[in-house]
């Protein structure tokens, strides 16, 4: 189990009223953003029924459930039942729930709260999340670094590779690129990424 | 895989009646691979080793069992009422449990979100208070006097009613449900699921109905059932754990849930436990 | 305008999506495609000798190839659908026409198989789905970051329309959307249009509706 924050996606990706599956380790996470902008990481599964939480709407400063509308609000606690409209849902219905905090237009997870903040890189934004079938060695290593946070030349600029270990053998490459570059350069740098991908890839299966 | 159990001597559907070739259908039954046949037009079923397993035909299905089943396969008397149209819907594959499949269809509280604006709608969404017993005499799970409200309850159905509901588990994998029908009150539409178990978490369903609607055409009555089926598709393949669990604690359920409740009970008092988990995970 | 059509299939719903999008009423023949086979019958192979659906007929016109019908229902009911502002907006709709056929053959293919268990060999086309589906992701980012929402421009069209089902109804073949944050966006889009309808595996989007009826802090105070 990963100790310190582990980045799960891109804050554009995931805009105000939505939700979106993510992982963190052996945990299936819905990650959310509210109406008025705060995002949200828990458990990928309703109390309920065991449904995806992922697969929900967002009202308001809310998640409810698609299954039966089971609606969770503040901390995961279920505020709504819509098959009882007059009931309010005891305290023990509750989704757990993950540490979620942004940085650098990243946004990271935790189970508990790491002592120290996520890492801040001034001067790169968020640029694209992409999956790659291989082991984090294997990517750290196509990049030509080592460990979960890489710093590499790819397609003609300087990059920041933050990479997610993902279940069933695939990874998270979730790619900082510098702030101010041209269009041209940020498709040369998506060209390079999907490249990158391939060789990686390739090297696992060869 | 867990052992098949008590859910064994059981009888499955294994495929259509009136899909079946002499070249047949090879299929699993509880992860053993079997072969669905005609042989000098009667249906066949062999299981791996080329063994002959039990028959029956009935409700437009092939059903047998890997086991020695101690009873008949259940019945549906009202299918027998003349002027009813019997419609076998064909197969849908679900990634699955096959009870979660048979929870999901005795589940009205579903309806206004997975089914919007065909089988309920918001702000429609209470579920009233309904009677639910295990029927000792037949061994069957009944829920009575189930109440919803919706927006077109069937094919023939035009504009929203208030439609009654009863349920019944006939089978560790199938059940009956009767509801309101619209073109002929009084009288209660027959509409079934029948899973066959392919594995813990793979299940083919074959919905079969026996319905008054004198109007509508096969094929419409076949699509609107298909349609309802596939839309809760998406939901079964994304529920964890994937096995049904039996024991209280891993899944809330309220007043609205006292069906799936009597199931499960049910399922545990007998050890039908193949597609279910008894101990959190 | 007759379309012969199925509800479950994905070529089909491209068609009755987009009339609905458009507003054009168009009168349904359920063709009893599973379990059958009505496709393969006499009297539909006289009017498709393909033997696929949907086939839409208009006074003498028939046609059987579902883009080709959608960019007749713009090209009769809604022109600025076609996408056809400069040369490259009508060529980018083009080349996301014939992109559309190959979700048809690879990700429809795989759910044909997982669900109406049709033949094919479902690893191959998982791999040709997933390559088709990387491929729009790259294209939808770089969308994203010319503040473009869809496939050729700053506006839905017939492309969107030939691409959404497929790759909206991908995970029923197996082929989770998880690792496709852009398809994710484009496809909430879509789904958020005017108009728009879905078919059974999409769900409603109900984040578009207020949570109905007074909170249950609201009914405690009333009842107090």
């Amino acid at each position: 189990m990963p100790t310190d924050w582990t980045p799960a996606a891109l804050s554009d990706d995931i805009p105000a009223a939505s939700a979106a599956p993510g992982q963190l380790g052996p945990h299936d996470l819905a990650i959310w953003r509210s109406a008025s902008g705060r995002i949200a990481a828990w458990a990928d599964r309703c109390p309920h029924r065991g449904m995806r939480l992922s697969h929900g709407y967002v009202r308001g400063e809310r998640l409810s459930c698609i299954y039966h509308g089971w609606g969770y609000g503040e901390g995961g606690q279920c505020v709504r039942i819509p098959a009882h409209p007059e009931l309010t849902p005891p305290e023990a219905i509750k989704v757990p729930v993950f540490r979620a905090v942004e940085a650098s237009g990243v946004i990271w997870v935790a189970v508990e709260a790491p002592e120290a903040p996520p890492p801040e890189f001034p001067g790169f934004e968020a640029f694209r999340s992409l999956q790659v079938k291989a082991a984090p060695e294997a990517l750290a290593g196509a990049l030509g670094g080592s460990g979960l946070v890489v710093e590499a030349a790819l397609g003609g600029a300087t990059v920041v590779a933050l990479i997610q270990p993902l279940r069933d053998g695939a990874v998270g490459l979730h790619l900082l690129a510098p702030e101010a570059l041209g269009a041209a350069e940020l498709d040369a740098l998506s060209v390079a990424a999907e490249a990158l991908r391939r060789r990686v890839e390739e090297g696992v299966t060869a | 895989m867990s052992e098949t159990g008590a859910m064994r001597d059981h009888w499955y559907p294994v495929g259509m009646t009136k899909q079946l070739t002499e070249a047949g259908r090879d299929t699993l039954l509880m992860g053993e691979p079997i072969r669905v046949f005609r042989d000098g037009g009667q249906p066949q079923v062999s299981d791996g080793a080329g063994r002959a397993l039990p028959v029956i035909d009935r409700f437009g299905h092939v059903w047998t069992s890997l086991g020695t089943p101690a009873k008949d396969l259940f019945t549906i008397p009202e299918a027998d009422q003349p002027g009813r149209r019997l419609v076998d819907v064909g197969v849908c594959r679900v990634r699955c449990s096959p009870l979660r499949a048979v929870e999901n269809f005795l589940d009205i509280a579903h309806f206004p979100f997975v089914h919007t604006d065909i089988l309920g709608s918001e702000p429609h969404t209470e579920v009233e208070r309904y009677e639910v017993e295990i029927r000792d005499d037949v061994d069957e799970v009944w829920a009575t006097k189930v109440k919803f409200f919706q927006p077109q309850a069937a094919k023939s159905a035009e504009g929203g009613i208030t439609t009654d509901y009863m349920y019944r588990v006939c089978a560790p994998t199938c059940s009956v449900l009767y509801k309101t029908c619209p073109p002929k009150p009084g009288e209660w539409d027959v509409i079934a699921l029948f899973v066959q178990p392919l594995t813990e978490t793979l299940c083919d369903v074959w919905p079969w109905m026996a319905l008054y609607d004198d109007d509508a055409e096969m094929t419409d009555l076949i699509h609107f059932q298909q349609m309802i089926f596939v839309q809760d598709r998406s939901v079964l393949e994304n529920q964890l754990p994937a096995l049904l669990p039996l024991d209280p604690g891993m899944e809330i359920p309220t007043r609205a849930d006292m069906t799936s409740i009597a199931y499960r009970r049910w399922l545990k008092r007998h050890g039908f436990t193949y597609g279910a988990q008894l101990v959190a995970a | 305008m007759i379309l012969y059509d199925y509800i479950l299939s994905p070529s089909c719903y491209r068609v009755r999506l987009m009339a609905a999008l458009i507003g054009r009423r168009l009168d349904l023949r359920p063709v009893d495609f599973h379990p059958g086979q009505e496709h393969l019958s006499e009297p539909m192979l006289a009017l498709n000798p393909a033997g696929t659906i949907p086939v839409l007929q208009d006074d003498g016109l028939v046609l059987t190839e579902s883009t080709a019908i959608l960019t007749y229902l713009a090209a009769h009911d809604a022109p600025a659908w076609l996408g056809e502002d400069t040369p490259a907006m009508r060529a980018r709709v083009a080349q996301w026409l014939a992109f559309a056929q190959r979700l048809t053959d690879s990700a429809g293919a795989a759910r044909a198989h997982d669900m109406l268990l049709a033949e094919g060999e479902i690893a191959a086309l998982r791999g040709q789905a997933t390559q088709a589906l990387r491929e729009l992701e790259a294209a939808l980012s770089a969308a994203r970051r010319r503040g473009e929402g869809f496939l050729a421009g700053n506006r839905p069209t017939i492309a969107d329309i030939a691409c959404f089902p497929h790759v909206a109804l991908a995970p029923d073949g197996g082929l989770p959307l998880d690792p496709y944050p852009s398809i994710r966006l484009w496809m909430r889009a879509i789904r958020a249009l005017d108009g728009f309808i879905e078919m059974p595996g999409i769900h409603r989007l109900h984040e578009l509706k207020p949570e109905p009826g007074p909170m249950p802090e609201v009914i405690r105070k009333e009842k107090a």
